[in-house]
Formats: C-alpha cells, sequence, structure tokens
C-alpha cells in the first residue's frame, strides 16, 4: 500500500466517521497544513454525502433557536471588548449589541428599526419596580422614548422623553424574538400622545419577554401597511436599571 | 428551500445578517437535527452539539466553497462530525447501540425515492448496491449512525483489525465504482 493509499483510506475513514477520537483530532489538525489530505476530505465528502439524503429530518425543540442566538450574541459582544469593568463598559457591550441587531435587520430590510434588548429582572425584586427598561434615543443623543415592562403583570408603560407627535406619521413599537419567527412583530401604534395601551404586551409570555428585543419606527399614520417596519428608525440605547441585572446579561 | 437560496443566505450570514441566519436555521435546523439525533440518539445532547454547529455556521459562513459541495451538504457535514466527536469523546451505554440497530433502516423507500432526484445519489446507491452485505451495512451504520470500528466489530463479531480490512475494501470498491 503506497502513502497515497494511506492518506486516501485515512480521509475516507475520517469522513465515514470510523476513526476514534485521537486519530479523528490528529486528522483535523493534520488537514490544516496537508492540502493533499483536505483534498481528499473533500472528495470523500462529496462522495458518501448523498448518503446523509435517507437522514429523517426531526425539528428540534422550540427554543433551540433562541438559545443559539443568545450564544452568538454573546460572543459578539464579548468579542473586541476585552474586560468588563464597572457599569461604562457594560453599557458599552450594550450598545455594541444593539448596534450589531440594527446593522443585522438594516442589511435585511430597507426599514431600518431600532432595537433594543431588555434586561432580566433580578429574581425577588417587587412588581412595582419596573423590572427592565429600554431607552430609544434620537440621533444616539437624547433618550427619545423609555419602555418599561413589569414582568410579573406584563404591563408596559412608553414613556415620550424628548420624542414629539410627528405630524401625518405615527410611532410603532415592535417585538421580535426567535419564537415569533425570523421578523419583527408588532406590539401596537403609539397613540397622539404618545402612549400604549399598559396591556399591549399581555399576549406574550413572560419568558419571552424577557429575552425578546423592542424596536420603535415611525409609519405612516395608522401604522405600518406591510405589518414590517418601513419608516425610518428611532435608535433605541438600553439602560440597566439594576447593575446585577445587567451582569446576567453580559 | 432551493439551494440557491440557501446559498445566498449564506453568504448574508458572512455579513453578520442575524434575520438571514434565522432563516437559514428554519430551513435546515430539522435536517441538521435529524442527523445529529440519529448518531447522539439523545435529545439533550443533540441540543448541545446543534447548538454549537450553528455556532460554527454563523463564524465560518465565509468558509463555504459553493464549487465543492452543496450548502446543505456543507452544512450536514458540520453537524455530522460534530455528533461523531461528541460520540467519540463520551460512547454510549452499549444497550443504546442495540436500540440503534433496530430502527436502522436497510433501505427505506423515502430515501430511494429522494435519491432518484440526484444523480450523484443515484450512482453512490447503485454502487453501495454492490458491495457485499455486511460491508454495505457497515458503511451506513458508521456514516448515519456513528458506528465506530469498536461498535461494528462487537456487532460483527470480528476482530477490529478485520474491521479496518474491510471497510478499507468497501471503501476502495466504492471509489472505483463511482469512478468508473
Amino acid at each position: 500500500m503506497t502513502d497515497r493509499d494511506d492518506i486516501d483510506m485515512l480521509a475516507a475513514e475520517y469522513v465515514l466517521g470510523t476513526l476514534d477520537a485521537d486519530e479523528r483530532a490528529e486528522v483535523m489538525q493534520r488537514r490544516q497544513a496537508d492540502s493533499e489530505l483536505d483534498a481528499r476530505i473533500l472528495e470523500w465528502e462529496a462522495r458518501l454525502a448523498p448518503l446523509g439524503d435517507e437522514v429523517e429530518a426531526i425539528a428540534p425543540g422550540p427554543d433551540l433557536l433562541a438559545r443559539i442566538e443568545r450564544r452568538i450574541e454573546a460572543m459578539e459582544v464579548t468579542s473586541g471588548t476585552g474586560e468588563h469593568e464597572g457599569k461604562v463598559s457594560q453599557l458599552d457591550a450594550l450598545r455594541r449589541r444593539l448596534r450589531f441587531w440594527r446593522w443585522s435587520t438594516g442589511l435585511a430590510s430597507a426599514a431600518a428599526v431600532a432595537l433594543a434588548a431588555v434586561l432580566i429582572a433580578p429574581v425577588g425584586q417587587t412588581p412595582s419596580e419596573a423590572p427592565f427598561v429600554a431607552v430609544f434615543s434620537q440621533d444616539d443623543q437624547q433618550p427619545a422614548f423609555m419602555l418599561s415592562v413589569d414582568l410579573d403583570s406584563r404591563r408596559l408603560n412608553v414613556r415620550p422623553v424628548t420624542a414629539e407627535p410627528l405630524p401625518d406619521r405615527a410611532y410603532q413599537l415592535w417585538i421580535k424574538d426567535a419564537s415569533l419567527g425570523p421578523k419583527p412583530r408588532s406590539v401596537g401604534v403609539l397613540n397622539d400622545d404618545l402612549s400604549l395601551p399598559t396591556d399591549a404586551l399581555s399576549d406574550f409570555d413572560p419568558e419571552l419577554l424577557k429575552r425578546a428585543t423592542f424596536g420603535i419606527s415611525i409609519e405612516p399614520p395608522g401604522g405600518s401597511p406591510t405589518g414590517q417596519p418601513t419608516g425610518p428608525a428611532i435608535h433605541g440605547y438600553l439602560y440597566p436599571t439594576d447593575r446585577d441585572a445587567s451582569g446576567q446579561r453580559l | 428551500m432551493s439551494s440557491d437560496r440557501l446559498q445566498e443566505l449564506l453568504q448574508r450570514v458572512t455579513r453578520r445578517d442575524r434575520l438571514a441566519f434565522a432563516e437559514l436555521y428554519d430551513a435546515t435546523a430539522a435536517k441538521l437535527y435529524g442527523t445529529v439525533l440519529r448518531i447522539l440518539r439523545e435529545r439533550s445532547r443533540a441540543d448541545d452539539v446543534v447548538q454549537e454547529v450553528y455556532v460554527t455556521i454563523w463564524q465560518k459562513a465565509e468558509q463555504f466553497d459553493a464549487g465543492r459541495a452543496s450548502a446543505i451538504a456543507w452544512m450536514a457535514s458540520i453537524a455530522r462530525h460534530a455528533a461523531i466527536d461528541e460520540l467519540r469523546r463520551r460512547p454510549r451505554a452499549p444497550h443504546e447501540s442495540d436500540d440503534a440497530l433496530d430502527q436502522t433502516p436497510s433501505d427505506a423507500p423515502g430515501a430511494r425515492e429522494h435519491a432518484e432526484r440526484d444523480e450523484n445519489a443515484r450512482r453512490l446507491h447503485a454502487c453501495l448496491a454492490e458491495l457485499e452485505g455486511s460491508r454495505r451495512d457497515m458503511v451506513r451504520l458508521a456514516y448515519l449512525d456513528g458506528w465506530s470500528r469498536a461498535d461494528l466489530a462487537a456487532h460483527f463479531e470480528q476482530p477490529v483489525n478485520t474491521v479496518k480490512t474491510w471497510l478499507h475494501r468497501a471503501l476502495k470498491q466504492l471509489k472505483g465504482c463511482l469512478a468508473s
């Protein structure tokens, strides 16, 4: 048997899956530098791939995408941030996370919607205190809106801070979570006084609210005609109401 | 979902597009989960592995080369290797392997039907059919169910080295058949 045969059989067995843990680790390492081995592996992958056609598709649990997104989020936030020390860097991390959401949403649709992540309420917090607050600000400067949600009663309170009612335009609040599908879902169109009914989130499970992201967009009167954000965004920044609470998310 | 669409979504994922990622997940998760669960046979382990698989896809989407594999084949390969790595690190209890054998279909009609759609698949199945029965089973049990040489040796009541020899012969025969 020639060396070439050996390499080919090593690649074949690697792809087939019959090597033991050490051998597999060795192949993984070796293929980085050994283009011959790498090419053989790719050939065997292509040869045997049709065998996988007969694997029965099985839906994973409904929470898996959310788990994956949280992992990715944590990864994207921590990459390049260095150590998180004190409030300032926590806030930086939150901003980065928010930008991350904004960017991906902006790429995917012409309409940019501001999305702010929400904080997990610390266990035992009294319901009267707003467990988490998302602040939506305009031009990255002053807060335009503040959204607080009480998880226990699922009551929400939207308050304009500097935002003004716009002539012939409406503000619309959106919620986004993996379990609701890939697109933001409308929570409601803000009233003329820029308020929303406090029970607007009552249909959503508190667990979902904890991990969901929120956004506010500017829409035609009566709200988006398409069911998706179409107008310019008010960008949101998120502020922890409690240091420990933000720590849980970071 | 078409192969072109999956490829487009993967390209968008390289630009950190979260909506594209979610759509890609929706279109492929059942296939990848089925692949991993068939090997690991335990939902909690499959959950963990599939989670890491999608994190890998997020990180390495730019390594996808459409000239070498279809998007779904590339993703399924990441999933299968992750499941096998996990299984080699922490093998199943022996009785679970026995269960696996019962559930391994020999040649499901659905599979054959699916294979008809694709010339490569048709040829692979034709070449598999030319293998001697137990060698064909070995290839399938290894590829689809994650069986190691030792698992195969125990089941076919042969020394591990004999299994290795049989596997090599089967693989060479497959390669020759596919090349002809």
